[in-house]
């Protein structure tokens, strides 16, 4: 649904984007990791036309955007970080003046949407009677209105509380699930993004650093965690035998390759030292994300 | 069809906010003040004492329509520009800044239409301020003034004219079509600023300052030579329907150049709005 290809972004002298390349396939949720000025904001701006790349393809939906703006967005709806509306005008005409930029939206569609995202009853009030979560559910509505293949979401969780949070989590499962969409989520929550993606692309200052799957994070290095009588001496003991490549944290060792946690048991038994728990480390996203800044660094 | 839409958003926008009426309620307020010093101070026996001094009676020709023309002119020079460029450098500065431009701009939309809808909504609103000021001028002096002849004196542009009430009153429709030309001119040049990466207070400051720097050049004598290169030269050709006989040729020029300066104004704040990146 997404493909960038080499996609570079300069701001004056300042390099934004570099050289950036991901693929969103269609029906997944994928999200896009960085810290504040990564890139990913300029990325999404790219996405939809509204920042001019310096170089590389952008093309959504199959259409690239710089040429061909109104049909790759035809099917793409997004929501930003703290979303703007007309606060002196109602939520309905809110939702009938954004979804007229797509196409003409019959009343009975503006209804359903109100509907699916929980605002009916509130659609005649005007905007700056809203509260943060009401405004993030008008969002989506206005998101939704022209039916779309593909939702671009900009920190959609920014400002919300706990709670809207979580509804927010919840919605976007549901729209995955009940309306089959693509989704392209950037966040700053780690969990929601651990909760959420099926894939993930980070960036740090404009460049990719990372893209895989979720499972893929969690599994780029064998770590074992070992809890011995003496971790020092059985690190020793097992790279004397080559059964471990590295350790780490006085606690955790990577296997060499090819090598199980029975061979590990094993030896540490033959050689008289008590083992009282074997296990293999999944690394939390965010513990591979601070190690992947950390490297970058 | 699509762009009927986009105009009739921009209008929604424009008119559905507290802002735009600004310049209305300080006309009405300006001209019932205005009315009142006409009254009650030496304004109304000057102009009286003026007519007498050329052999007509004054009391023929201190009507309505004749007070209302004496109204208009500071608030065509003052308040007019002040509140065109207030709403002309909202147009898409304020949009910017409060972040909705960037909800739009997420929407298949071309660029150059959602600019030519919000300066067409800045023309309608040029023309329903200036509509507004004429019938509201002509109006409030309608209550204190008799329905009578109509005089207009200005002597910078030599104008000395006296008419009957019907013809007054269509010279004074005719000359409120220039005024809103007027009007057009200082919201393209303010909806110009706003199509760049600025706050709204800076593109009405700038517009403003691009009038008001018009307006100091004219008074330089040496600029004598100069006063065509100059906005308020043509500004003034309102008054003109005034003149006996009326300078067609002066007009046609005037209007030509106007309606040149605010399209190539629009023009060049589109053509900055589309090389423009938009972020949050």
């Amino acid at each position: 649904m997404i493909s960038l290809k080499n996609v570079r972004k300069m701001f004056g002298q300042r390099l934004a984007v570099d050289d950036l390349s991901l693929e969103v396939p269609r029906g997944e949720i994928y999200g896009l990791l960085g810290h504040n000025g990564a890139g990913k904001s300029t990325a999404i701006g790219m996405m939809l036309g509204q920042v001019w790349a310096s170089g590389g393809d952008v093309r959504v939906c199959g259409y690239e955007v710089t040429g061909n703006r109104r049909r790759a967005l035809q099917n793409v709806g997004a929501i930003f970080e703290s979303p703007a509306f007309y606060d002196y005008l109602s939520g309905w005409r809110n939702l009938e003046i954004l979804s007229s930029y797509t196409a003409a939206t019959p009343r009975r569609r503006i209804q359903e949407v109100i509907e699916w995202v929980g605002l009916k009853g509130r659609e005649d009030s005007k905007v700056r009677t809203y509260s943060h979560g009401m405004r993030a559910r008008l969002a989506l509505a206005q998101a939704l209105l022209p039916n779309p293949q593909l939702l671009i979401l900009d920190e959609p969780s920014d400002g919300l509380d706990p709670q809207g949070i979580h509804e927010m989590r919840q919605t976007i499962l549901r729209l995955k699930k009940e309306l089959g969409l693509t989704i392209l989520l950037s966040s700053h929550y780690l969990s929601e993004v651990e909760q959420l993606c099926d894939r993930i692309a980070v960036l740090n200052q404009g460049k990719k650093v990372f893209e895989g799957t979720l499972a893929e994070t969690k599994q780029r290095e064998q770590w074992v965690r070992l809890n011995v009588g003496d971790f020092e001496a059985a690190v020793r003991d097992l790279r004397q035998a080559k059964l471990i490549q590295d350790q780490r944290d006085g606690s955790l060792v990577a296997l060499a390759e090819g090598i199980g946690t029975d061979k590990i048991v094993r030896r540490l038994v033959e050689q008289g030292m008590p083992v009282y728990e074997i296990a293999k480390a999944e690394e939390t996203l965010e513990q591979f994300y601070l190690r992947l800044m950390t490297g970058a660094k | 069809m699509m762009f009927y839409r986009h105009l009739k958003n921009e209008l929604w926008k424009l008119f559905g906010k507290k802002r735009t009426y600004i310049g209305f309620g300080a006309f009405l307020v300006a001209q019932n003040a205005m009315l009142l010093i006409f009254h009650f101070s030496r304004w109304q026996r000057n102009l009286e004492g003026m007519l007498a001094g050329n052999g007509y009676v004054a009391a023929e020709f201190v009507s309505a329509l004749t007070v209302a023309v004496v109204l208009l002119l500071p608030q065509v020079v003052l308040l007019m520009p002040l509140y065109a460029a207030l709403v002309g450098g909202d147009l898409v500065a304020k949009e910017a800044e409060d972040g909705t431009l960037r909800m739009i701009l997420s929407r298949p939309v071309s660029r150059f239409n959602l600019m030519l809808a919000k300066w067409i909504a800045g023309v309608i609103f040029s023309i329903a301020l200036v509509l507004t000021l004429g019938i509201t001028a002509v109006g409030f002096a309608r209550l204190w003034f008799p329905w009578r002849s109509m005089a207009v004196v200005w002597p910078p542009l030599e104008i000395f004219s006296l008419v009957d009430p019907q013809t007054g009153f269509g010279l004074y429709a005719c000359s409120h079509a220039f005024m809103a030309l007027n009007a057009c001119t200082v919201v393209s040049l303010a909806f110009m600023f706003s199509c760049f990466n600025m706050k709204p207070a800076a593109a009405t400051i700038l517009a403003l300052s691009f009038v008001i720097f018009n307006l100091v050049m004219e008074m330089i004598p040496f600029m004598e030579r100069f006063h065509e290169y100059l906005l308020p030269y043509h500004f003034r050709i309102w008054l003109y329907m005034y003149a006996s006989p009326v300078p067609w040729e002066r007009i046609v020029q005037s209007v030509s150049i106007l309606a040149a300066f605010s399209v190539t104004t629009f023009l060049v704040g589109a053509a900055a709005f589309q090389a423009r990146d938009i972020k949050s």
